[in-house]
C-alpha cells in the first residue's frame, strides 16, 4: 500500500511512493481552481521533502493563475493567521505535522484562516477528480512573491492579545521543544516579545525528527531532563508544525496532552465566557471546566476543520482537541501552539504558583489510548460489527458524531478509524485507572476479533 | 481547436495553459532523470513569463527521482550545454520555446556531452516517459537544489579566448543590440562591454513579453535598424529569445539576412582560425557554401535540426558550420548554436579586415532566399511531399529531409516542421523573382494534397 490519502482536509502520502510532484500539482491546481485564481499563501515545515513539494504546489497554483505569496519555512498557525491579514483566498501548507519521517501532506486553508470546511474540501476533491482545472494563459500565470515581513503583524497581535507585562514580571524560564520543525526560527523573537528566558530544545531547522513528533508525555523526556538543570518553570513539547503542545510541569512531571485544552479553557473562560467546541473524544475535564464557568460545550467530529466549522457556527469562545490543540477565534482560526504557550504563561504569571499546582486544581480522570491496526476498508466494517455484537448496558448513551462513542456515568469510550493512518483509535476515560485501562483493552480485543 | 503539443527531436513544446502544463513538465523531467541516471542536471531557462513556473515543476520532477537540479536561472541555451560539460552533470534541460511566440514554452534536453539528444537517444528517453515506471527516491534520498553562481562566466570566457579579443577591443565598436526581451537582455551588454564595445539596446527588458517578432528575420528588425542609424553604430545584432541565433544589421541600418551571419562566421573561422570542412543544413543559403568553397573547404549539407548539423560537424571535424537561420556553430567553443560566438566572430572579422559590415556583405555572392510555411495537417504531409518528388523526379533530388531539389544556380526545399503543424518551404535563386517562382511552383504542386485547388 502506498499510503496516499485524499480527503476534504488535504492530501497526505509518502515521498518516493505516492506523493509525486504531479499529484501535488494536480491537487494545488484543483485548489487554485476552487479559489478562482485568487491570491494564495504557501509555506512549509522543515521536512527534507518539503522544498520539492512546495515547488510543486507553487507551480500548480501559478498554472491556475493564483498569485502566490511564499512564506517559506513557517509554522502552520502563523500561515493561517496571515491569510486574512493579506486578504488572500486561502493557503496551502506543506506539513506532515505529527506524521513520521517520509510522510508529507498538504493542508488547505480558507480565506478566514481556518482549515477549509468539509463542504469546501469536498468541492476541491471534485475538481481534482474531474480534472476540470482553471488554466491561466501565459499572460495571466500567477506571480510569486517571497514574503519576509509576515512575522511582525503576527507577534504584534500576539502581544496585544496577551498580558505581556505580567509575563515579563513573572521572569519565567521556559523550555520549548519544537522537534527541529517549522517553529525553530520563531522561538527567539517569541521569547523576546513575551519577555521570558528561552531554553530551546531540538530547535535546529534540520528536518531531522529528533523524537516522535506527537506532543505527549513519552516524547517529553528530553525537555523534562533539561528542565531541572536550567531551573525552568515550565516546559512545552510541540508538534513539528507548532499546532499542538503538551505540558511539562516544574517538577518534571509530564502532563498528558489532554490537559492542555482544559487548562487554557479554564483560563480563557474566566475572562471571556462563551461556548466551548470540543471533539467527541476529548477528556471530560473540558466539560467539567465549562460547567464550572457556566458555559456550554458543543461536540463535533475529530479534526481541526470540524472544530473550526463548529466554532464559526456557534460563535464559540474557544475550541480544541485532546491531542494538545487549542484555538481562540478572537485571535485566529488556527490551532496555535505559540498562542497556547503564551496563554499558559499568562495564566501562571497572573495567578502566581506552579504549573503542577495549577494542574492539580483541574478534575482528574484517567485516559487510556489504544490502537488497533487494520486496513481502512475493514476498519469501518469492524466498527459496525462492534456496535452490533456488543451488549451495551442499558445506561450507555451511544453517539455517532465520529466513529462510535459510549458514555456511562463514570466514564466513556470512543473508537474511530484514523484519517491519517491504517488503524482504529480507541480512547477510554474514567475516574479510575483500572476501569479506563480495562475498557480500552476490552474494546481492543473485540475489534481485533471483528478484524 | 487546442494548439498542438509537439513531442519530438526538438524537445517537448506546447502552449502554456493549454497543452503545456507544469504537470507535463514535471513528468518529462522525471523521465529525463531516469534516462540520465541519478546525478546532477543543469536547468536553465529563457525569460518567458511561464519560465519560473516550469522551472519549479522541472526541479521537483528531477528531485523526485534523485537527480540534483543545478539551477542556472535565465541563461542562453548554449550556456546550459557548456555548464553540463563544465560541471560534469548527467544532462541539461533548457526551458525555452526558442523562436516560438510568447504563449509557447518547451523543454529541450541535452545529454552529458552538452549536446541535444539525437533521434535515437530521444526515442529511448520518450520510451521511458511512456512506460511511466520511475524509481522514486524516498525522503532521505532527495537531493538538494543548487544555484550555479555566475552561470555565463565560463561560456563568455571561452568565447573571448577563441577570438582575438585584443583586436576587437582596439577597434572600440559601437554596437546596437536587440535582445527581443529575451536572455540577451540580461547578458549581452556585459558580454560586449568586455570586448570593448559601446552598447545601445532596444527591447532590453527581460520580460519575455516580446516587443518584436521572436525570429530575427529582416522584416522584424526595424527598431534595431533605426537604433543603428540614430547612434551611428558600426553594427546591429538581433538575437532570438534564447540567444542561440543571431541576425546582423549593417552600419546603414540594413538587415543583411540571417544566413549571412553564418557566411561571415565561416569566413572568419576559415581565414583566421582553422581550415577544414564546413557543415550546413539543407535550407542554408548558397552564399555560405560559396564562401566556404572559395576557401577550399568541402561543404556538407545535413538534415534540418541542430543536432543533425552538430553530429555531422563532429564526425567531419568541421571547425565551423551552422544553420541558415542565424545559428552559428563553432565546436571548439560549444557544439551548438550560439549567438555569442557569432557576435564575437563578426566583430573579429570587421576588426581584422578593417572594413564595414556593408563592405563585407558586398564581397559575398548575393542570392534571394525566400521562406514560406504552409499549414498542413500531419496526415496530409507525406502525400504533399510525394507529389513534389514526382514533379521533380528528373532533377537533382536530395531526400535526406523532406524534398530538396538543386538547380544550377538555385534550390528549393520542402519539409515537415519539427516544431509546428506546417510544411516549411524555402527557395533560393539569384533573383527574388526566380525564388518566388520556385515557391509558387511548389505551392501549386502540393496544393492537391492539402485540399486546395491548384493556383
Amino acid at each position: 500500500m502506498n499510503g496516499l490519502r485524499l480527503s476534504s482536509f488535504g492530501l497526505r502520502g509518502f515521498v518516493g511512493e505516492s506523493l509525486t510532484p504531479e499529484v501535488v500539482m494536480d491537487f494545488a491546481t484543483a485548489f487554485g481552481t476552487f479559489a478562482d485564481g485568487g491570491r494564495v499563501l504557501v509555506g512549509r515545515d522543515t521536512r527534507l521533502s518539503s522544498p520539492m513539494i512546495q515547488a510543486s504546489v507553487t507551480a500548480g497554483l501559478q498554472a491556475a493563475g493564483c498569485e502566490v505569496l511564499d512564506l517559506g519555512v513557517c509554522p502552520t498557525p502563523i500561515i493561517q493567521f496571515t491569510v486574512p491579514q493579506r486578504r488572500a483566498s486561502g493557503a496551502i501548507v506543506v506539513t506532515a505535522g505529527h506524521m513520521r519521517a517520509g510522510a508529507n501532506a498538504l493542508m488547505l486553508v480558507s480565506a478566514n484562516g481556518g482549515f477549509v470546511d468539509p463542504v469546501s474540501g469536498e468541492a476541491v476533491l471534485d475538481i481534482y477528480h474531474s480534472r476540470d482545472f482553471r488554466r491561466a494563459d501565459w499572460q495571466h500565470l500567477g506571480a510569486v512573491t517571497e514574503l519576509t515581513d509576515f512575522a511582525e503583524p503576527y507577534f504584534a497581535a500576539l502581544e496585544a492579545h496577551l498580558d505581556v507585562a505580567a509575563i515579563r514580571r513573572a521572569n519565567l524560564t521556559v523550555a520549548i521543544d519544537v522537534v527541529n520543525g517549522a517553529g525553530c526560527r520563531f522561538l527567539e523573537p517569541f521569547a523576546q516579545r513575551l519577555g521570558f528566558r528561552l531554553v530551546a530544545v531540538n530547535a535546529e531547522e534540520s528536518g531531522y525528527m529528533a523524537r516522535d513528533p506527537e506532543p505527549r508525555p513519552r516524547n517529553a523526556r528530553q525537555v523534562a531532563s533539561i528542565m531541572p538543570l536550567v531551573h525552568a518553570h515550565v516546559g512545552f513539547v510541540a508538534s513539528s508544525d507548532l499546532g499542538r503542545v503538551s505540558l511539562v510541569a516544574e517538577d518534571c512531571e509530564t502532563a498528558s496532552e489532554e490537559y492542555t485544552f482544559p487548562l487554557i479553557a479554564d483560563h480563557v473562560l474566566a475572562r471571556t465566557p462563551g461556548t466551548v467546541v470540543s471533539n467527541c473524544c476529548t477528556t471530560r475535564i473540558v466539560d467539567d471546566v465549562a460547567r464550572a464557568h457556566g458555559c456550554r460545550v458543543v461536540k463535533c467530529a475529530v479534526g481541526q476543520a470540524y472544530v473550526m466549522a463548529a466554532l464559526t457556527d456557534e460563535q464559540g469562545a474557544i475550541g480544541g482537541e485532546g491531542n494538545g490543540s487549542v484555538a481562540v477565534p478572537r485571535f485566529s482560526r488556527a490551532f496555535d501552539g505559540l498562542l497556547t504557550i503564551g496563554l499558559v504563561l499568562e495564566d501562571l504569571a497572573q495567578r502566581g504558583g506552579t504549573l503542577s499546582g495549577r494542574l492539580r486544581e483541574l478534575p482528574r480522570y484517567h485516559i487510556a489510548k489504544r490502537q488497533v491496526y487494520g486496513d481502512p476498508r475493514d476498519c469501518y466494517r469492524a466498527l459496525e460489527g462492534l456496535e452490533r455484537d456488543t451488549d451495551w448496558s442499558a445506561e450507555a448513551a451511544l453517539d455517532h458524531t465520529d466513529g462510535l462513542r459510549a458514555d456511562w456515568e463514570d466514564g466513556w469510550v470512543h473508537v474511530r478509524a484514523s484519517r491519517t493512518e491504517p488503524m482504529l483509535r480507541i480512547i477510554s476515560e474514567s475516574r479510575l485507572r483500572p476501569q479506563a485501562e480495562g475498557r480500552a483493552a476490552d474494546l481492543a480485543r473485540r475489534l481485533e476479533r471483528e478484524l | 481547436m487546442k494548439e498542438f503539443l509537439k513531442v519530438g527531436i526538438s524537445g517537448v513544446r506546447g502552449v502554456v495553459g493549454e497543452t503545456f502544463t507544469p504537470q507535463l513538465a514535471a513528468s518529462f523531467a522525471r523521465a529525463f532523470g531516469v534516462f540520465v541516471g541519478r546525478g546532477s542536471v543543469v536547468v536553465g531557462r529563457d525569460t518567458r513569463p511561464s519560465g519560473d513556473m516550469i522551472e519549479r515543476a522541472v526541479t521537483a520532477g528531477l528531485q523526485s527521482v534523485g537527480c540534483q537540479p543545478l539551477l542556472a536561472g535565465v541563461v542562453p541555451t548554449p550556456t546550459v550545454g557548456i555548464l553540463v560539460r563544465d560541471l560534469a552533470a548527467r544532462g541539461g534541460i533548457a526551458i525555452t520555446a526558442s523562436h516560438n511566440p510568447a504563449p509557447w514554452n518547451a523543454l529541450k534536453f541535452m545529454g552529458r556531452d552538452g549536446l541535444f539528444l539525437d533521434r535515437t537517444r530521444a526515442e529511448e528517453f520518450f520510451d521511458i516517459y511512456h512506460q511511466g515506471r520511475f524509481d522514486l527516491v524516498p525522503e532521505e534520498g532527495l537531493p538538494l537544489v543548487e544555484t550555479i553562481p555566475d552561470p555565463t562566466g565560463a561560456h563568455f570566457r571561452r568565447v573571448n579566448d577563441y577570438v582575438d579579443a585584443a583586436a576587437i577591443r582596439r577597434r572600440g565598436f559601437r554596437v546596437a543590440v536587440d535582445a527581443c526581451n529575451g536572455v540577451g537582455a540580461v547578458h549581452t551588454r556585459r558580454f560586449l562591454e568586455a570586448l570593448g564595445c559601446t552598447v545601445t539596446q532596444c527591447h532590453d527588458a527581460p520580460t519575455g513579453i516580446f516587443e518584436r517578432e521572436a525570429e530575427p528575420l529582416p522584416e522584424h528588425l526595424g527598431t534595431l535598424a533605426a537604433l543603428v542609424t540614430a547612434h551611428s553604430c558600426d553594427v546591429g545584432f538581433a538575437q532570438d529569445p534564447d540567444g542561440d541565433r543571431l541576425a546582423v544589421v549593417d552600419e546603414l541600418g540594413r538587415p543583411i539576412g540571417e544566413d549571412l551571419t553564418v557566411a561571415l562566421a565561416v569566413q572568419d573561422v576559415l581565414d583566421y582560425h582553422a581550415r577544414g570542412p564546413v557543415a550546413i543544413h539543407l535550407s542554408t543559403s548558397r552564399a555560405v557554401q560559396d564562401v566556404a568553397e572559395k576557401r577550399g573547404a568541402a561543404v556538407t549539407r545535413t538534415r534540418i535540426g541542430e543536432i543533425n548539423v552538430v553530429q555531422t560537424m563532429l564526425a567531419l571535424g568541421a571547425p565551423v558550420g551552422g544553420e541558415g537561420n542565424g545559428g552559428v556553430i563553432v565546436p571548439a567553443v560549444h557544439p551548438g548554436r550560439d549567438s555569442y560566438i557569432a557576435m564575437a566572430l563578426v566583430l573579429e572579422l570587421l576588426a581584422k579586415e578593417g572594413r564595414t559590415v556593408s563592405q563585407m556583405r558586398d564581397t559575398i555572392p548575393s542570392y534571394a532566399l525566400l521562406k514560406d510555411k504552409i499549414r498542413a495537417r500531419p496526415e496530409q504531409i507525406p502525400e504533399a511531399l510525394r507529389l513534389l518528388r514526382r514533379h521533380y523526379e528528373k532533377g537533382k533530388i536530395n531526400l535526406l529531409d523532406g524534398v530538396f531539389v538543386e538547380f544550377a544556380d538555385a534550390w528549393v526545399h520542402a519539409r515537415p516542421s519539427n516544431t509546428e503543424p506546417v510544411i516549411r518551404v524555402s527557395a533560393e535563386a539569384p533573383t527574388r523573382e526566380a525564388a518566388a517562382r520556385l515557391l509558387q511552383e511548389t505551392h501549386a504542386v502540393i496544393a492537391p494534397a492539402l485540399g486546395f485547388k491548384p493556383v
